[in-house]
């Protein structure tokens, strides 16, 4: 691809997608200035990157993972939100549910370890496949797969399109 | 999806745009694009032949309006006659999957002050150098940790380049998460081969007061043409509580641009958010009349 035509495919993107990216990069970082940051940083680094853009056609999953891991780093370093660990992760996965009401369901969902909301928001606010939240967050499809039923779980939502994106 | 899918989804997608999500997007994309240029030319060594210097010709009458990325480039064809010049000394570079170091270290040369100029590359070599250290320890720890992303860039720019004045401005970009980016100023005056100070440049320290009160202006003005451009100042409506902006200090970081016009500069978050980037004014002239030692470099 032509480094000026990846350029402007960007820029498009960019622009008409603004919004729908701001909105991830919010349900990470949970405040508006944050939130701008991220965007700022994502699109310079979006540029700066782009030759790690394959094809176009996996501009949007692409752009995505630069929004996650831009505002995962920024979690971190604000020491806001503990990235949990391999250790952590497992207890969550051993499960044992915190109760909640339906009132709290906002609440519970920005409780979930982030590895977690992460998925919900992708696979359920963003609508997309296992395939393509696997290849955002670069993890295996079932890794995927496993931390969405438990996070469902978690939030004891019941549901049975779980499976439909596989 | 059910039902409570849907709420929260409906809460997700109401999550309010804030205004400023317009100026944010359309600076990156602009930033984004400029800097993405300049590392391309950065990586094409340009060989010095005559088709070169004749196509550096050529850029600058095409780039008459050019952009700082043209005067970058620009600044490695060493052209007839010009002999006091920048050359890029050493390079570090670093390039891992999530590490990411690219440090270009300036070199003046051509000075006939020796001690200017071996101070001057020295300073740009230490730097550099301790930036280079301080990322290889970064890089080492967070390997420790778990790892995760860390990126540093460093180069220089060639902001005015005439009779009289040359200009360097050196910035370095630190990304963690968000990225940070400081920027270093250096004038020097070919004609007696002094660096040239702030302070230096006025008959009493009163040009610190004055000056600020123009830039408090500037803000303020330019918050009422585009509410997207918020600075920490007195007078826009500030969302958190922040240490406004006062005054410059002595030594702030400045430059003389091409116009011969007096620009001071301000660092990322310095005085304004960090969507607003490295923020610039220039001091109109007239205002500096009365306080100028002369009119050497400023007009």
């Amino acid at each position: 691809m032509e480094e000026a035509g990846l350029t402007n495919i960007i820029t498009e993107y960019v622009i008409h997608n603004k919004e729908q990216l701001y909105r991830l990069a919010f349900s990470y970082v949970k405040n508006q200035d944050d939130a701008l940051e991220v965007m700022h940083e994502s699109i310079t680094k979006a540029f700066s990157k782009k030759n790690t853009l394959k094809t176009p056609e996996y501009l949007k999953t692409w752009f995505y993972r630069i929004i996650v891991n831009t505002a995962m780093d920024m979690l971190r370093k604000k020491k806001r939100v503990v990235v949990s660990d391999h250790e952590t992760l497992s207890l969550y996965e051993a499960g044992i549910p915190d109760q909640y009401t339906d009132m709290d369901l906002q609440k519970a969902l920005n409780n979930l370890p982030i590895q977690y909301r992460s998925i919900v928001v992708l696979r359920y606010f963003e609508d997309l496949e296992i395939k393509e939240i696997a290849e955002i967050l670069n993890v295996n499809m079932n890794t995927v797969k496993t931390r969405l039923y438990k996070s469902l779980k978690m939030l004891r939502i019941q549901i049975d399109d779980e499976r439909k994106g596989e | 999806m059910n039902n409570q899918l849907q709420k929260l989804k409906k809460e997700y997608m109401n999550a309010p745009i804030p205004e400023e999500l317009d100026f944010t997007v359309q600076k990156a994309i602009k930033e984004g694009v400029w800097f993405s240029r300049r590392k391309k030319w950065g990586f094409h060594k340009i060989k010095v032949t005559a088709a070169s210097v004749a196509a550096a010709f050529l850029i600058m009458i095409a780039g008459a309006n050019s952009s700082m990325a043209f005067a970058a480039a620009l600044s490695k064809i060493p052209v007839v006659g010009d002999i006091i010049n920048v050359l890029t000394f050493r390079e570090y570079r670093i390039d891992e999957k999530t590490y990411d170091s690219h440090i270009k270290v300036p070199e003046i040369k051509g000075l006939e002050n020796k001690d200017l100029e071996n101070s001057l590359n020295k300073k740009y070599l230490d730097e550099g150098k301790q930036l280079y250290e301080d990322f290889i320890a970064d890089m080492g720890n967070l390997k420790e940790n778990g790892g995760g992303h860390l990126g540093v860039h460093s180069g220089y720019t060639v902001v005015t380049d005439n009779d009289r004045i040359l200009s360097i401005s050196r910035y370095t970009v630190n990304t963690v998460a968000s990225s940070s980016t400081t920027m270093k100023y250096d004038t020097i005056d070919k004609v007696n081969e002094v660096l040239v100070t702030l302070p230096s440049l006025f008959k009493d320290d009163s040009y610190v007061n004055i000056i600020s009160e123009n830039i408090k202006e500037q803000m303020v003005d330019e918050n009422e043409s585009d509410p997207n451009k918020v600075y920490w100042v007195k007078g826009i409506e500030q969302s958190s509580l922040i240490d406004l902006f006062e005054e410059i200090s002595q030594d702030q970081n400045f430059y003389i641009n091409s116009e011969n016009k007096l620009v001071i500069s301000f660092d990322k978050y310095e005085v304004a958010p960090g969507y607003m980037g490295i923020v610039e004014f220039v001091i109109p002239t007239e205002i500096l009349s009365e306080l100028l030692v002369g009119d050497a470099y400023i007009k």
